[in-house]
């Protein structure tokens, strides 16, 4: 498996407070890498500036070999990588259908397939297609923001705090999708505060603290640092 | 009654012509756009240029129109610019100092270089009659330009892919961006189209009394407290309060005087804020 995206010692700052210090980290094609830490550790802006959202002031993001940091969101999101963020930023005012068009706007021609997969992956919002986005609820939502993300035919998607504020049962069904488009070949990078799901469902995870990477391994063998296990995993 | 009723509906679809650019720029572009009377004047007074020339009516309001939209995509390009740039509150002042000084700028120059020109179109037949109802032909003509101006708009608002695209960005422009939209391409074409119908508003005025150069200003009131009314991000709440406060603005002028109309246009407006701050038909989210 390739290199798909590289991020080599970035650093992000707000004004002049930096909020990520030299992060490195590598994600392989159809590779399920996740980035774990408390929150303000730094993973909403990593994903941010992977997105296109911030530029990064040193470092930099190779995607498929060539440099994209300093392109814009919309350049990124033509390139195959998909950002959803934690705030799922719908359109409120338009219903399920309209928001899912709208995620297939680089790819236009094969929305219609792409719907197909899309209603075929979370059948509630083919229940929920005519109605409004805003009336959704948080779990409904979020399957949304995947679902628009995914209308684009990513080749990485970035999934940022999936399963904040949703009830457990939508969290176990929201990674079991996740689990599905793993095993159809689609790279994911995953940003979680609920530990546990995110090295369950990762190969390999990095930990994010004060902006710099502390850890990084396989899931399965961070499962058992103890310094993961009593910060993360509440074992004592 | 009746009649006054009519003009105040035609009167307030040209309001509305004018408002949803007001409306249309604000919400892409977090601009609020001060010289969009001068957008309607451009239009008006290149009308009135090429009738002078010797072009009928037709092929001259359509140039007209042509050369708004023209206007609308340069300034957008070029001196909103600085606006785009920033963000937040610096973006919305910096655009209120561009277009007011815009606003300026396009006065003294028609001013000084047209002084005498203003358009009137006279039109063959003074008056029609619609169902019974004697009209004037400039408010039968006016109706029928903002009701097609209209159609194209909401058919392509909710109809189309790049029209879906620019609520999208009115309604969640980073929500937008994560689709791959590019919201400064969409906001130029949405300025040209805005600076096109407000030229058709120009031209409208020119139809039913006349359309000078000094009335930029005026029209730009007129127009915001319309979108103020509507809710400024409102495309369907633009439409419905330019013609309430049409009707509002003819019995008002026509029981109290033009000059009370403007101050009770005004309270309108005041009081919709205080009621609704975003507007009396805003989205509620």
């Amino acid at each position: 498996m390739g290199t798909l995206i590289g991020v080599e010692g970035i650093e992000v700052a707000y004004g002049d407070i930096p909020v990520v210090r030299g992060v490195s980290i590598e994600v392989r094609e159809g590779e399920a890498v996740a980035v774990i830490g408390p929150n303000g550790a730094g993973k909403t802006t990593l994903f941010k500036a992977i997105a296109g959202m911030l530029k990064p002031r040193k470092g930099r993001i190779v995607y498929h070999g060539l440099p994209i940091d300093g392109l814009r969101l919309y350049d990124i999101v033509k390139k195959g990588i998909v950002y959803v963020p934690a705030e799922r930023e719908l359109f409120p005012q338009m219903t399920v259908l309209e928001n899912l068009e709208l995620g297939a706007f680089t790819n236009y021609k094969s929305r219609g397939e792409r719907l197909k997969f899309v209603l075929g992956l979370f059948p509630r919002l083919e229940e929920r297609r005519r109605q409004l986005a805003g009336t959704l609820s948080g779990g409904e939502q979020q399957m949304l923001a995947i679902g628009r993300g995914l209308m684009a035919r990513p080749k990485l998607l970035l999934l940022d705090e999936p399963s904040t504020g949703l009830a457990p049962l939508f969290v176990k069904e929201m990674y079991h999708q996740l689990s599905r488009l793993k095993e159809e070949g689609l790279t994911i990078l995953l940003a979680e505060q609920q530990v546990p799901h995110a090295l369950a469902f990762s190969e390999r995870a990095y930990v994010l603290e004060n902006g710099e990477i502390r850890l990084f391994g396989k899931s399965k063998d961070l499962l058992g640092v103890p310094e993961i296990q009593r910060t993360y995993l509440g074992v004592t | 009654m009746i009649a006054i009723l009519v003009d105040g509906i035609v009167q307030g679809l040209q309001l509305s012509l004018m408002a949803v650019g007001i409306t249309l720029i604000y919400g892409l572009g977090g601009v609020l756009n001060l010289a969009h009377g001068q957008f309607a004047v451009v239009g008006g007074i290149a009308t009135a240029l090429f009738v002078d020339k010797g072009l009928s009516p037709l092929v001259a309001s359509s140039l007209g129109v042509l050369t708004a939209g023209v206007f609308g995509l340069v300034v957008d390009r070029t001196l909103l610019l600085p606006a785009y740039r920033s963000a937040g509150e610096e973006r919305l002042l910096l655009g209120l100092l561009i277009t007011l000084g815009l606003s300026f700028v396009v006065n003294g120059y028609l001013d000084f270089q047209y002084p005498n020109i203003a358009l009137t179109l006279h039109l063959a037949t003074p008056s029609v009659n619609v169902a019974g109802i004697t009209v004037r032909t400039a408010s039968a003509v006016t109706s029928l330009m903002a009701f097609l101006a209209f159609l194209l708009l909401f058919v392509f608002l909710k109809g189309t892919l790049l029209g879906k695209s620019v609520r999208s960005i009115i309604q969640n422009e980073v929500g937008a961006g994560l689709c791959g939209i590019n919201p400064g391409r969409t906001r130029t074409l949405i300025v040209a189209l805005s600076a096109m119908m407000a030229g058709l508003a120009g031209i409208a005025q020119g139809l039913f009394s006349s359309l000078g150069t000094e009335m930029g200003n005026e029209l730009t009131t007129f127009a915001l407290i319309v979108a103020v009314v509507g809710g400024v991000r409102s495309v369907n709440g633009t439409l419905v309060a330019g013609v309430l406060l049409g009707i509002v603005n003819a019995f008002a002028s026509y029981y109290v005087g033009a000059y009370l109309t403007l101050i009770i246009l005004l309270g309108t407006a005041v009081f919709t804020i205080l009621l609704r701050p975003a507007g009396l038909f805003a989205y509620r989210t």
